[in-house]
């Protein structure tokens, strides 16, 4: 009699929990089920709601469209084959990509030099930075760098190369995704999407090379690379001069590269400035760091 | 009473397995590859390699990083920006990513910028060099490489940073 009471207890314990499950059950079976879409209208529906907007874009679409910016970068710029200096910028690099708030990224995030005396860098969505030669002449020691790249990893991480495609593009492509979610590509849907494809490209090179980010992405940038390179432990201050060099040469080099696509180097010195001010702690510059610069640098032509 | 005893047990267990089921967290892995590291932090030796589509179940979380668990009951910390959140069949871990993905994700599991548009792009575009961003993408720091680099610049925990 007793077991039979225990039984009934737990059977109606089990039974409460079963029911208090449901919702998150069902829940997990609508989730979890295959693809029931079985019209293309219903599928249209599934694209639609799910995905509207450039945050909506996945890690690996991130990496494709990426890798295409890039393409057309190593268009437009040759590449400077310096293997050890290479070595070093990535090595800079990956030490604030680790500090950053995004170190993880479908491909991981790789450094370039590009052979050109135009002060700039360049940085693609999925994690593809460039920095030019010249650029890397202003540089006084790896502080400097270290501050150029994360902010260069802080666009990146940021995804302000996504914010950069206009949203009716994004629309138009996920309707198509949606619509073909219960098929292959055809023929047709494939060349839509090459053709939405190149127009997203076109607005994210646009943004890097000939009008440059909205200021707001830049200050935030900015922000994120003095954060970043002060948490790896580099003294941002760096940063600061670097600025008071491109404001110095403001009226040589007005209308190229950096200069065309920045805003000006004299408003974001005094911002980078007060953001200095405000941190708890300034890291050291180490000689040890500065010499490792140097002999990397050295074999900069 | 022994048998009572015995009907405790099966039943508690029961309501165990329950439990685990339908209220651990799990997450998906979205990168192409991501270590499982020891410890919460960069610097952790590596105890495996984890894939894209990859579910694990969520133990615990501490500054950005998941302890979690692998389907081969393995226990390491993964990065939080390395993983997706959701709803993923933990039942069906061990099984192809087909049948652990959501209805949506399966909806579009291999659409999208992908592969075969990029190929379709390419055959348009001759001028853009993705040879150059192939031999980008082989560039390489290593592990030990990038903690030499730390130490002897003292940066990161060698530099007294968190």
């Amino acid at each position: 009699m007793r077991t039979q009471r225990k039984f009934q207890i737990w059977a109606c314990a089990l039974l409460i929990f079963g029911l208090m499950s449901c919702a998150t059950l069902e829940q997990q079976i609508d989730a979890i089920s295959p693809v029931k879409v079985s019209d293309a209208e219903a599928a249209v529906k599934v694209g639609k709601t799910l995905r509207d907007s450039f945050a909506d874009i996945n890690e690996e679409e991130e990496y494709y469209i990426g890798r295409a910016v890039s393409a057309l970068i190593l268009s437009k710029y040759s590449v400077y084959n310096n293997k050890a200096l290479t070595q070093y910028i990535n090595t800079v690099g990956q030490a604030v990509v680790v500090h950053s708030d995004r170190p993880e990224i479908y491909a991981g995030y790789h450094f370039l030099i590009l052979d050109t005396n135009e002060v700039n860098a360049l940085a693609a969505p999925g994690g593809f930075v460039f920095i030019t030669k010249g650029l890397l002449k202003r540089c006084k020691d790896e502080e400097v760098i270290a501050a150029i790249l994360a902010h260069e990893v802080g666009h990146v991480a940021a995804k302000h190369g996504l914010q950069s495609i206009k949203k009716s593009r994004l629309v138009d492509a996920f309707t198509i995704i949606g619509q073909e979610a219960t098929q292959r590509y055809g023929p047709q849907e494939l060349a839509q999407l090459t053709s939405i494809f190149e127009d997203v490209l076109a607005d994210i090179v646009e943004n890097l090379i000939e009008r440059g980010y909205d200021r707001k992405y830049e200050y935030e940038a900015d922000k994120l690379g003095v954060k970043v390179s002060a948490n790896t432990g580099f003294n941002p201050t760096g940063l600061v001069d670097f600025l008071q060099t491109m404001v110095d040469d403001y009226a040589g080099q007005s209308g190229k590269g950096w200069f065309k696509t920045h805003p000006s180097a004299k408003d974001r010195m005094d911002r980078v400035q007060k953001q200095i001010q405000g941190l708890k702690s300034i890291p050291e510059v180490q000689s040890v760091r500065t010499s490792r610069f140097k002999g990397a640098i050295q074999s900069l032509k | 009473m022994k048998n009572s005893s015995r009907m405790n047990t099966l039943l508690v267990c029961v309501f165990i397995v329950l439990v685990t089921v339908l209220i651990a967290e799990t997450l998906m892995v979205k990168v192409q590859t991501t270590h499982l590291r020891k410890e919460p932090k960069f610097y952790a030796s590596t105890i495996a390699m984890l894939k894209a589509g990859e579910v694990v179940e969520k133990i615990s979380a501490a500054n950005g990083w998941y302890q979690v668990r692998t389907t081969t009951g393995i226990v390491g910390w993964l990065h939080s920006s390395a993983v997706q959140t959701g709803k993923f069949d933990l039942a069906a871990m061990d099984k192809p990513l087909t049948t652990k993905a959501t209805a949506d994700e399966i909806a579009l599991a291999g659409k999208g910028f992908n592969k075969k548009v990029e190929e379709n792009y390419k055959s348009k575009h001759s001028e853009a060099n993705f040879a150059g961003v192939d031999r980008m993408l082989k560039i390489k720091v290593s592990q030990s490489q990038l903690l030499k680099f730390l130490k002897d610049g003292k940066l990161g925990i060698y530099g007294g940073r968190p």
